[in-house]
């Protein structure tokens, strides 16, 4: 009798044990921030990071987010299926990008870097806002197919989600919003900024450009750097290139925000930086390597019924940027210092 | 003489009840005290009870009917007191889509609203919509609205923006009968800025107390959204209404003068 006494009060006692060191280790949990980088080169941050403060705990949740199935119809699509590290997060191999059902989808993957320094989003800039973002792929009945509830509800059922999403929030639970946080948490840290050209510029490990690279870099200033601009490669801004229009899409592009005909057929000016790997080009993947890019801007210029950007007309009134064959290489042989090998193989990003 | 001590007695009562019920309206000490109100929507079409499927007339002999969706997003709702305080509905639970599924078999739908100061209101402000602070802010402070949003089409897939409105339906014209109609108006990101908001002054005053819960009957003329400052016609392209920057901001005014405040109830 006194042994059995005995006996459930040690059992007892394991129990409240095991169960207070539990509760402890995530009493105790104390996120650690993270900072997103800011490179001395680099324009300012647009996204309010105080809304939305990096933590570790956060950061690793918006990751296995990006790399879960859940988040689509079929629990089999993932962010990560069209946006893959190695191609600067594109969708390797394809000029349109697919999703559930083998739907094609109408655009060319964008790659993703360097997102907290950018004000809008996609190709047309229908996304204002990092945090929004992810709602149109979940939604798009050619990307994910899903809706925001079908997706908390999935995670919300696994009880490490649950505990992911505790820790990484404050005790609160599976929502949209921490949900769609935790993603940016993931995409505000991935900032390519150690590239050839960025060790260059801020004069670090003592690395200089080739004599071409040089050459590349000048006639870039002179003939790119006006739409390409700042270290981020692009102004931000939407411009009508005179891409000749594909018929069957018919894309045309930022008009459809507002139906403004001074935006028909403008695009977003993409940053450049891991062009090298980002192929295929342009918001349909038209063209397959940097040479066909140049080619265009030199003499493939067509136009089309929209309005081709002033900064391509040339004096005589036809559209186009002159470029001499050497021109065209070493432009080339500059992009290629933009390839940043670090954050192409940087684990913090990976998946496994 | 007994008369007129009758008359003192009565006379005395009334001054005393008189002076308490003054006492009352000055001194009573509301502070902290906690109460709700019931916002009821309701909506028709000129001076008929909206119904899904039933054809309404409009200016340039148009017609339409809705068949599916009659929806809209009400946020940032706040009162006035009679010395001219403002309460606003705590942020967090301020957002809300009035959507006509969810109304009772009399057409109504309501909107309770908790933790609302106790005071005498005499006027309510709201949005129609997301406002530029809210969206720019990005998921911060949604919570799940942006799951309820997209659960009742309320976001658009194509772009990240909220549908202030939706109607769907068709509509008849000169030329088009049983023509598809879709009034999705928003903001379109930064750009366009849709969101507007509408200020009415109580018929009566609203008392807000602990131990009363009163309602707000406020009416919605559907038909002010193509009849409205401005008379907008089908043939004219208003059959589709989704992102046009000359077209939504009219929808947009349009429904900023479509509601009244029928009656208010104190219990
Ligand atoms: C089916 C393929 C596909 C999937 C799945 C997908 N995306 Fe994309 N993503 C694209 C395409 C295509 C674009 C360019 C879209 C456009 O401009 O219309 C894009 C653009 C983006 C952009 C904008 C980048 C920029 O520079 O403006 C971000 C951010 C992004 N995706 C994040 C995500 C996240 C997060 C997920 C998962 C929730 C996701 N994507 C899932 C194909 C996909
Ligand atoms: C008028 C502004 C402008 C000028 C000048 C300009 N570009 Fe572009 N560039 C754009 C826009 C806009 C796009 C996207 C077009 C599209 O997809 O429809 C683009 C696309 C590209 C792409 C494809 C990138 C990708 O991720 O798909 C490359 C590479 C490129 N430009 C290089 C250059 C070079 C090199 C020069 C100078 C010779 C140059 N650009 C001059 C606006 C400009």
């Amino acid at each position: 009798m006194k042994y059995l006494k005995l006996k459930s009060i040690v059992f007892g006692l394991l129990i409240f044990n095991s169960c207070a060191k539990s509760d402890q280790f995530e009493a105790n949990y104390e996120p650690i921030p993270l900072q997103v980088e800011k490179p001395s080169n680099f324009p300012d941050i647009e996204y309010t990071i105080e809304n939305n403060p990096v933590t570790d705990a956060g950061f690793e949740l918006g990751k296995k987010l990006f790399y879960e199935g859940k988040l689509s119809a079929n629990n089999a699509i993932a962010c990560a299926f069209c946006h893959e590290q190695a191609f600067a997060f594109t969708h390797h191999g394809h000029t349109l990008s697919h999703g559930v059902n083998d739907g094609i989808g109408f655009r060319n993957a964008q790659p993703m870097q360097n997102l907290a320094y950018q004000r809008e989003f996609m190709w047309d800039g229908a996304s204002t806002h990092l945090d929004l973002q992810p709602i149109i792929p979940i939604s798009s009945e050619l990307e994910m197919g899903e809706t925001l509830s079908n997706i908390v509800a999935k995670l919300a059922a696994m009880p490490q989600y649950q505990k992911d999403f505790k820790r990484a929030f404050n005790g609160q639970g599976v929502t949209s919003e921490n949900m769609l946080k935790a993603l940016s948490q993931f995409m505000v840290m991935m900032v390519s900024a150690n590239s050839k050209y960025d060790k260059f510029v801020r004069n670090e490990d003592n690395v200089v450009l080739t004599q071409i690279e040089q050459d590349g870099l000048n006639s870039f200033t002179t003939n790119c750097a006006s739409c390409h601009a700042t270290d981020l490669f692009t102004d931000q801004t939407y411009r009508n290139t005179g891409l000749p229009v594909n018929p069957q899409l018919n894309d045309k592009g930022r008009y459809n925000l507002g139906q403004n005909p001074a935006d028909l057929y403008k695009f977003k000016v993409p940053s450049l930086r891991n062009v090298e790997k980002s192929y295929p080009y342009m918001h349909d993947g038209r063209f397959t390597t940097l040479e066909a890019v140049l080619d265009f801007y030199d003499s493939n210029i067509q136009g089309n019924s929209g309005t081709v950007d002033n900064a391509l007309l040339r004096a005589d009134g036809s559209y186009g940027i002159n470029l001499t064959t050497y021109q065209k290489e070493s432009i080339i042989a500059f992009l290629k210092t933009l390839t940043d090998y670090e954050f192409l193989e940087d684990e913090r990003f990976a998946e496994f | 003489m007994k008369q007129l001590k009758y008359t003192l007695v009565l006379l005395l009562c009334a001054i005393i009840s008189s002076c308490s019920s003054d006492n009352d309206a000055t001194t009573e000490n509301l502070t902290g005290q906690k109460g709700s109100i019931a916002l009821k929507f309701d909506n028709g079409v000129g001076d008929q009870n909206f119904a899904f499927n039933t054809t309404y007339q409009k200016s340039n002999n148009e017609s339409f009917q809705l068949t599916t969706d009659l929806k809209y997003i009400i946020s940032n709702v706040r009162f006035k007191d009679q010395n001219g305080n403002e309460f606003a509905v705590p942020e967090g639970n301020n957002m809300f889509i009035i959507d006509q599924d969810d109304a009772n078999n009399a057409g109504e739908i309501f909107l309770n609203l908790d933790n609302i100061n106790a005071a005498n209101y005499t006027e309510i402000t709201f949005g129609i919509g997301v406002d530029q602070d809210k969206y720019t802010q990005g998921a911060t402070g949604q919570g799940n609205f942006l799951t309820l949003a997209q659960d009742k089409g309320m976001f658009w897939s194509w772009a990240s923006g909220y549908k202030f409105v939706r109607l769907d339906g068709i509509y008849t014209d000169a030329t088009t009968t049983n023509g598809a109609l879709a009034v999705h108006m928003g903001s379109v990101g930064t750009s366009l800025d849709n969101y507007k908001e509408v200020t009415l002054t109580l018929p009566n005053t609203v008392l807000v107390r602990t131990n009363k819960s009163p309602e707000i009957h406020i009416k919605a003329d559907i038909l002010k959204i193509f009849d409205g400052e401005t008379s907008v016609n089908f043939a004219d392209g208003y059959n589709q209404v989704h992102t046009d920057a000359t077209e939504t901001p009219i929808i947009a005014v349009n429904m900023q003068n479509m509601f009244t405040v029928h009656h208010v109830h104190n219990d």
